[in-house]
């Protein structure tokens, strides 16, 4: 992949096509990009522990160690890769014992927090499919499928998805050359065992993102980005998102039986966004009407980019109750309030770990974890709402989102993270 | 077939070659700031003076209801294609204006979309079912998908349902094109979910993927820039309708078969001949003019006539007589109101209940008019006797209508059909301030 010419962006424009260019010339040239820029400082990124054991034994306990913004919701690291793994051997002790050295590398050499970096390693169906076991019941891992008539997604079919997220750029392409690539420090950590051995990178799988205020709207020199993405929007469709009351905390995503305790499931799909109609053809009552609710349009209650809501996105039982009613009365329900109606007792199911992409176009990879697959599919069905009686125009954002792909995948607790069996009460 | 030539030419508006055409109407240039050159191949696009589209000339505060609009939009079709139980006839015009809407008619809910001043075309295809030749007025999320030797160009989308005066109910959006050439546009149909009886009951539930090819050039340009009529002014903005458009010629005006407007320009009063001519579901032959040698067919999305519709056809609780036109019907926000109450035994009705049924349309081409929510109450000496939402169907032999199973209902009954919702499609020129505001109708069920 050719790297971009860096006359011709902003910097941190710059910086962002490299993080999805990725490779050994895209961390130099962002090295050099971050380091010759004293203003704005290179910084030392944080170093990690020594002592894997003070880390949580959840591998997707982020919620912690990563800032807030003023209302408290969690803040997602700005920058994120999803690396695609195919195995090379069957699995053992050796390349076990190789993938978990690497991973404490990185976790000796960065902090686990915002500035330095988190990450899941997480299994998908084909992978276990090697054992002769099964995975046990406690763990609900379907291969991954189409969910509506309107799509034919690809499959991820590969073995493992590598997530890694910081809030510098630089530190996610070293990590991840550091341990597939030609780099032989992370953070001034050298690197003795990489995983090239056991994992092969698929890089056609590759995909690359961001999230946070502002990024999106720099974004509109891409083909399908149009110049009206509102500056403050830290996601491209113009409102904030992640609100702390929308989402499931990490306990309840979290597998409580069974081997796998510990482990949560994670449903990626990949979705491209028509942006141009969405906000070139839409004003913004409708988008409002068609994200969260109408009646969040009628009384104004987002504002320009959702700053007027805190850490909730305002969905009272009422309004949710509303959806159905305000299908046929309205003619138009939200997105938000079509999907609360999963929330089981309140309490939303999913815990979404989502950023906006250009890898192909404006897009967005959905990362949600929950403990069942069952409980996405289950969302998703309350979100395509084929149950109201709504135009598919108005049926929230159904008509500016087009699955591209889907996957999912176990993200076993840290303890079983590298090369796990299909069933670790029996070791085989 | 209707002969059109039996129509009192003196109550028609006849919106076409006729009329005299203004002279001269401008056109719309392209900027030489707005392109860009290729940056990958080194060429830039010539950026001299290139016509996307016409001039847009439009009525001045229009009026809440169907009007004549300032011109007919010119087109280029293409070969309609086969696609399982589906058939779509792709059809490609200059970008312009529309109005999306969600929600009711208040200035909130309804956007008009104008399109960018960048090269473009607004992209179009009819829908209907193989078999019975009906227009499939649902929207059900189509995609199109764009592509240009082999890449793809801007995101996918999802075209809006559309009525338009001149192509009824179609698919339709404004698609900005980089550069000349020829591009590849892939369409995926959805099965259908709208509720299917009679014909279509259990039929349309595969979804398909049909393409098709075009070349964006100066030719095409020229094609659907010149081909452009604008009317006379003294008709703009009058209460009234273009006639569907001949789908068998490029758009150019003829076929201008004045089913619509009698009445509407000051001479009314002449409502004794049948005010429609145009074919019904493409299974009768279309209006041919004996100058068109296309071979390929369009059906135009009319529902039937309103002598078609059997049972007790609802009237106003004023009304002295039994509507024979849809012009006559009662309206609602400039819809005409069709409501028929079946006999029991009707395959519809739910054991030996009567069958309710209501269709509303444009007043003068009879299209359809979809996602609406409609809900009737019958009341007896002042009682409520019983409410019941309708039910959208698509039926083979009545299409598009909203439709309920009534327990109770005798002679006498008033029967007030609630618009809770009007209809969620886009509109192009002519329709967007009609069907927003829309007040419940009373009619009455007479003992006929």
């Amino acid at each position: 992949m050719t790297l971009s010419d860096r006359s011709s962006l902003s910097r941190r424009e710059y910086v962002r096509s490299l993080v999805a260019a990725g490779g050994v010339s895209a961390l130099a040239a962002c090295l050099d990009a971050v380091d010759g820029d004293g203003a704005s400082g290179a910084t030392d990124v944080p170093t990690g522990t020594d002592d894997p054991d003070s880390l949580p034994e959840r591998q997707h306990a982020w919620n912690d160690a990563l800032s807030s913004d003023d209302d408290g919701n969690v803040a997602l690291p700005e920058h994120h890769v999803l690396v695609a793994l195919s195995l090379v051997d069957h699995p053992d002790e050796t390349s076990r014992e190789t993938v978990e050295r690497a991973f404490e590398t990185l976790e000796r050499a960065y902090e686990w927090s915002n500035e330095g970096l988190v990450f899941t390693i997480g299994y998908t169906p084909s992978y276990f499919e090697r054992f002769d076991d099964p995975v046990p019941d406690s763990v609900d891992l379907p291969e991954p499928a189409a969910l509506t008539d309107r799509e034919s997604p690809t499959f991820d079919e590969f073995d493992a998805l590598f997530h890694l997220a910081s809030d510098r750029p630089s530190v996610v392409l070293e990590a991840e050359e550091g341990l597939f690539g030609e780099c032989e420090t992370v953070n001034d950590v050298s690197v003795e065992t990489g995983l090239s051995d056991v994992f092969e990178r698929l890089e056609d799988d590759r995909r690359t993102g961001f999230v946070g205020d502002g990024l999106p709207a720099e974004r509109t020199d891409v083909d399908g980005v149009p110049d009206s993405v509102p500056e403050e929007a830290p996601f491209f469709m113009g409102f904030r998102s992640g609100f702390r009351e929308s989402q499931a905390t990490e306990d309840r995503v979290t597998i409580t039986e069974g081997p796998f305790a510990g482990g949560t499931t994670q449903h990626v799909s990949s979705m491209d966004i028509q942006l141009e109609v969405w906000f070139d053809q839409e004003n913004h009552y409708q988008r409002v009407s068609k994200m969260f609710s109408p009646e969040h349009a009628e009384r104004e209650m987002v504002g320009d980019h959702g700053e007027r809501l805190g850490a909730t996105s305002e969905l009272s039982d009422e309004r949710i109750e509303a959806t159905e009613a305000d299908a046929r009365e309205r003619g138009v329900v939200g997105h938000a309030q079509k999907a609360a109606r999963a929330r089981e007792n309140g309490d939303p199911l999913l815990l979404r770990r989502d950023f906006n992409t250009v890898d192909d176009g404006p897009g967005l990879h959905f990362v949600s974890l929950q403990r069942e697959i069952s409980e996405f599919v289950r969302v998703r069905e309350a979100m395509t709402g084929a149950d109201l009686d709504v135009p598919f125009a108005n049926n929230g954002i159904r008509h500016y989102i087009f699955i591209d792909r889907r996957g999912n995948a176990l993200i076993p607790p840290r303890s079983l993270r590298s090369l796990p069996p299909a069933n670790p009460t029996r070791r085989t | 077939m209707q002969e059109h030539d039996t129509i009192d030419r003196r109550t028609v508006i006849r919106l076409g070659a006729a009329t005299g055409l203004l002279a001269a109407a401008g056109c719309l240039e392209l900027g030489g700031n707005g392109e860009d050159p290729d940056e990958d191949t080194g060429e830039s696009t010539e950026d001299d003076d290139v016509t996307v589209a016409p001039e847009l000339v439009e009525v001045d505060d229009p009026p809440a209801a169907v009007y004549l609009p300032t011109h007919r939009e010119a087109m280029r079709m293409l070969e309609p294609i086969e696609a399982g139980e589906f058939v779509l006839a792709p059809m490609l015009s200059y970008p312009h204006p529309f109005w999306v809407i969600a929600g009711g008619g208040t200035d909130d809910e309804v956007e008009r979309v104008d399109p960018d001043d960048g090269r473009g075309v607004h992209m179009m295809f009819t829908l209907w079912d193989a078999e019975t030749g009906i227009v499939l007025p649902a929207d059900e999320g189509a995609q199109i998908r764009v592509f240009r030797d082999g890449e793809s160009v801007g995101s996918p989308r999802s075209p809006w349902a559309m009525i338009s005066q001149g192509m009824g109910f179609h698919f339709g959006d404004n698609v900005p094109l980089p550069e000349d050439g020829t591009y590849t546009v892939e369409v995926t149909i959805p099965s259908i979910s709208t509720t299917r009886t009679g014909a279509l009951e259990g039929r349309l539930t595969e979804s398909r993927t049909a393409t098709f090819e075009f070349v964006y050039d100066d030719e095409f340009r020229h094609e659907v820039v010149d081909g452009v009529e604008y009317f006379d002014e003294e008709y703009w903005g009058r209460p009234g309708a273009i006639g569907p458009m001949d789908h068998g010629e490029h758009g150019d005006g003829h076929g201008e078969h004045g089913d619509d407007g009698h009445g509407e320009h000051g001479d009314d009063g002449h409502d004794e001949h049948g005010d429609d001519d145009h074919d019904e579901h493409g299974d009768d032959g279309h209006d041919e003019h004996g100058d068109d040698d296309h071979d390929h067919h369009v059906p135009y999305s009319a529902l039937p006539r309103v002598e078609e519709y059997p049972g007790t056809l609802l009237v106003g609780p004023t009304s002295d007589s039994v509507p024979e036109e849809t012009e006559d019907l009662p309206r609602s926000g400039d819809a005409a109101m069709l409501a028929t109450v079946f006999e029991s035994g009707f395959r519809l009705a739910d054991g030996d209940e009567r069958y309710l049924l209501v269709s509303p349309r444009t007043p003068y081409n009879r299209v359809p008019l979809a996602d609406m929510s409609l809900s009737v109450t019958v009341e007896r000496d002042g009682e409520v006797v019983g409410e019941s939402t309708l039910e959208q169907t698509l039926d083979g032999e009545y299409d598009l209508h909203y439709g309920a199973s009534i327990a109770d209902i005798e002679p006498g009954d008033s029967v007030t059909i609630t618009i809770e919702s009007p209809p969620q499609v886009a509109r192009h020129q002519g329709y967007e301030t009609a069907f927003l505001e829309m007040p419940p109708v009373e009619f009455v069920l007479e003992d006929r």
